[in-house]
């Protein structure tokens, strides 16, 4: 068993005074398929960043397959795929799908950047897995949220990288284009060797398809198999009084108060 | 009178004149599409303004005797400057409101210093500031024309080459920089190229008409366009075709030719808007 992701310790606090994470500690073995949970501002996004060295550990210390992300952060990129949350892109640049797949293996080459044989069979590949080969000419702008959100999971396939980190790759996305992306990362996990890390606000659409979620509320609230968190103890420390728990087919699940959209 | 295609034959002012307009064109070409996709299209106006406020201070620096040697140009360069280093260091993170809010407030100081100094400088120097505000197509003399070809070849250069880099720039600056690029390094380019392109083009199109004759074709363009390439081409279309009525109407009818361009080009971004609302 290889150790993906080692965080002990880990304090991250901004230069505006906000302290996002304290002492958070956990490790991913490989393989895995992991789900990050918490309310708003619990520092999810937070974490990602510091795996892939876009933020500095204030104290603690943090490996990625060995890697110190605040050190070797070109070792790391070269390695993970990160599709960042929905409000840090710009989803009306006019810009073609075939493009947004492209860039993830591009951005990698040296200037200028041309798309070799290799590079557009992998994105025609990605795209296709995705159920979008149609889409290919077409402007991204103009697709679906749930299409576009599914676009942006084939450009971080298209990269070919061990390990996925997805921030919140369901959102905007419709009940059908969730479950594209969850088989799909189910499907990657299982047959090629891909470790996969995503933030979900909303647990219950990924709850059969992963092995393990992180409870996160600034401090690391849970971790474990996704049914031994879904306890009331546990969650209303997070959540608040609001929360209800429903058991369907061996799954528990948490119905939250206060989801965002 | 001759008809305007004559005219622009005999004069050789009219000739300089129809080189600059099809330059500023290019300027809004990159610049104006870039900075309209990065959500900072109000960067231009303040670029214009601060390059006011730098050649208000290098006229009286230079009519005091202070520092001789200092000609409006290099200050209206330098004070663009600054305005895309503060710009550009707050966007570092990619958060355009904050960005913004940098421009609106380099905009301001840049124009109080200008018009500090308009104060104490001889008044035989107050029309070239003058110039800056409200811009002269028909005053540009040769070395202003190299100087605008030289900005507006490099800017357009630098947009062939790094066209794929300032487009990820725009459009998902976070995850790319994740996934290895030195997004810092093509922001900074991107800004500063801009600015100083823009800072030249100032004193062909005036500082108040920046906006309407160099942004609002790129942001009509951006409204249709389906690939930045063809927003940079439909904005090069507008802003020249736009331009030349203004010189033609000038000609005829002795209008503001940067004016006339100005009005045309916004009600084509208006225009735009309203049947994009209908269908
Ligand atoms: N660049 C930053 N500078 C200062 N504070 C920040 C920055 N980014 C995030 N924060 C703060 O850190 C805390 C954690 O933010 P983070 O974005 O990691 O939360 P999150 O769990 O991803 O929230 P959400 O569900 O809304 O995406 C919040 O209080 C936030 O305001
Ligand atoms: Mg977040």
């Amino acid at each position: 068993m290889e150790t993906i992701v080692d965080v002990r310790n880990l304090y991250v606090k901004y230069s505006t005074g906000t302290v996002a994470l304290e002492d958070v500690s956990f490790t991913l073995e490989h393989p895995t398929f992991t789900a990050v949970i918490g309310p708003n501002g619990s520092g999810k996004t937070t974490l990602l960043r510091t795996l892939l060295g876009l933020v500095k550990p204030t104290k603690g210390s943090v490996r990625v397959m060995g890697i110190d992300p605040s050190k070797q952060s070109s070792q790391i990129r070269r390695l993970a795929a990160y599709i960042p949350q929905r409000k840090s892109i710009d989803y009306n640049i006019p810009i073609k799908v075939k493009d947004v797949v492209l860039m993830g293996r591009l951005a990698k080459k040296a200037v200028p950047r041309i798309a070799g044989r290799r590079d557009i069979d992998a994105a025609e590949k990605s795209l296709r897995l995705l159920g979008l080969e149609d889409c290919w000419d077409r402007p991204f702008p103009e697709l679906s949220g749930g299409q576009q959100q599914r676009v942006l999971v084939a450009r971080a396939l298209a990269s070919e990288a061990r390990l996925m980190l997805l921030d919140e790759p369901l959102s905007g996305a419709d009940v059908e284009s969730q479950y594209v992306i969850l088989d799909l990362l189910k499907d990657l996990r299982e047959n090629s060797n891909v470790d996969i890390l995503i933030v979900t606000h909303d647990l219950n659409p990924c709850h059969p398809y992963i092995d393990n979620a992180i409870l996160l509320n600034r401090r690391l609230y849970g971790y474990g198999e996704p049914c031994n968190l879904m306890r009331l103890d546990i969650l209303s420390k997070v959540y608040g009084p609001n929360v209800r728990l429903i058991t369907h087919e061996g799954h528990v699940y948490a119905v939250i108060g206060d989801i965002h959209a | 009178m001759p008809d305007p295609l004559t005219m622009i034959f005999m004069h050789p002012f009219l000739q300089r004149a129809l080189i600059a307009l099809a330059l500023t064109s290019m300027i809004s070409a990159t610049s104006g599409t870039f900075t309209v996709l990065r959500g900072l299209s109000f960067m231009p106006s303040a670029v214009a303004h601060a390059a006011l406020g730098g050649a208000a201070l290098a006229i009286y620096l230079q009519s005091s005797g202070l520092v001789p040697f200092l000609n409006p140009a290099s200050g209206a360069l330098l004070f663009s400057l600054i305005v895309a280093v503060v710009t550009g260091y707050v966007g570092e993170r990619g958060t355009t409101s904050r960005m913004e809010v940098a421009v609106g407030v380099t905009f301001a100081m840049a124009m109080s210093i200008a018009v500090f100094f308009m104060h104490y400088i001889p008044a035989e120097y107050t029309p070239q500031i003058w110039g800056y505000l409200i811009g002269d197509i028909y005053l540009l003399t040769v070395s202003d024309l190299i100087l605008l070809s030289l900005a507006s070849s490099t800017m357009t250069i630098l947009t062939i080459i790094f066209l794929k880099e300032f487009t990820y720039l725009s459009f998902d600056m976070e995850g790319l920089s994740a996934h290895g690029l030195d997004v810092r390094l093509y922001h900074y380019l991107l800004v500063t190229a801009s600015s100083l392109a823009i800072a030249v083009a100032t004193k062909a199109v005036g500082a108040i008409l920046v906006y309407a004759v160099m942004v609002a074709p790129a942001a009509a363009a951006g409204e249709w366009g389906k690939t930045v390439t063809s927003v940079s081409l439909w904005s090069f279309t507008i802003a020249f075709t736009m331009q030349m009525a203004g010189l033609v109407s000038s000609m005829l009818w002795n209008t503001s030719p940067s004016a006339v361009a100005g009005i045309l080009a916004s009600l084509i971004y208006i225009g735009t808007i309203l049947k994009k609302r209908k269908v």
